[in-house]
């Protein structure tokens, strides 16, 4: 085992022999800033439906979460079917016409399309379903 | 003029043999790893991709429903007015139907207990094929 202390020769300076890894490092922290994107976390986890669609969402427009037991969060916040109503009344006014639904792969349909009729009834006529690639 | 600190911007060895360094290494070392755990842990490296869908209308009109083409999903299979078929025969059942009347709506309509990911996988087969007037609807209650 190599001593900590400053020994002979290459290693000398404590610096020198950490300098590789500080390259290492600041490799992986710009490939960590580069490749991923920053998001806000869900209230609740979701493992998205799978589809091979090759549509890239729109970045714009409020995000509705729906949890595998039908729970549902607006913007990142729980809320019920009143709530959710309660809610999309700014945005509609605003003049948001798509929104995107976030909903978990095992989550019932018929509930999705409650929610849907929900949006419908609000005025929302388009509705991004956010599904992911299939995994290689 | 007071003289130049030269001694430390020197790039000749000091003579005590060791580079002096102009800032530790270790607090920079710290805050890296800060930094890179924090991007790991915060970072998200889901690929989205969306399907869009009309809004269904409310359920219970069935002037609409009339028109248009009605997919159901349920747990024994799939069926295309009333007949038991498999999604291939539904999708270019669908692309023959939209062909004579481009307007029409097609309505997938899922039973209870069928989860979003086999909707998706027959919205995503008919978006394919083409078929852009999709909505879901449910069971009248």
């Amino acid at each position: 085992m190599r001593s900590l202390r400053p020994g002979p020769g290459r290693g000398t300076n404590d610096d020198d022999r950490i300098l590789p890894l500080i390259n290492v490092v600041f490799l992986l922290l710009i490939f960590f800033m580069l490749a991923g994107h920053l998001a806000a976390t869900d209230p609740f986890h979701i493992e998205p439906p799978v589809s091979a669609s090759e549509t890239e969402p729109d970045e714009a427009g409020p995000v509705i979460l729906v949890g595998t037991d039908g729970r549902l969060a607006f913007d990142g916040k729980t809320v019920d079917d009143a709530g959710l109503k309660a809610a999309l009344v700014a945005p509609v006014e605003a003049g948001v016409t798509h929104f995107r639904l976030k909903a978990d792969g095992g989550a019932p349909a018929v509930r999705l399309v409650e929610i849907m009729e929900l949006l419908r009834a609000a005025g929302v006529r388009k509705v991004n379903v956010l599904t992911v690639p299939k995994a290689l | 003029m007071p003289a130049l600190p030269t001694a430390r911007l020197s790039l000749a060895p000091p003579n005590n043999g060791r580079r002096r360094n102009l800032i530790s290494l270790t607090p920079l070392i710290d805050v890296v790893f800060i930094l890179l755990v924090f991007f790991m842990l915060a970072s998200s490296f889901l690929n989205w991709r969306s399907i869009t869908l009309d809004s269904p209308k409310q359920t219970g009109r069935s002037a609409s429903l009339e028109q248009a083409l009605l997919i159901e999903v349920r747990a024994d299979g799939l069926r295309l007015a009333g007949e038991t078929m498999s999604l291939d025969r539904i999708t270019s059942r669908a692309v023959a139907a939209l062909a004579k009347k481009p307007d029409r709506p097609v309505l997938v309509r899922p039973d209870d207990g069928i989860a979003v990911q086999e909707v998706v996988q027959v919205v995503d087969a008919l978006a394919a094929a083409g078929v852009a007037n999709l909505s879901l609807i449910r069971r009248n209650k």
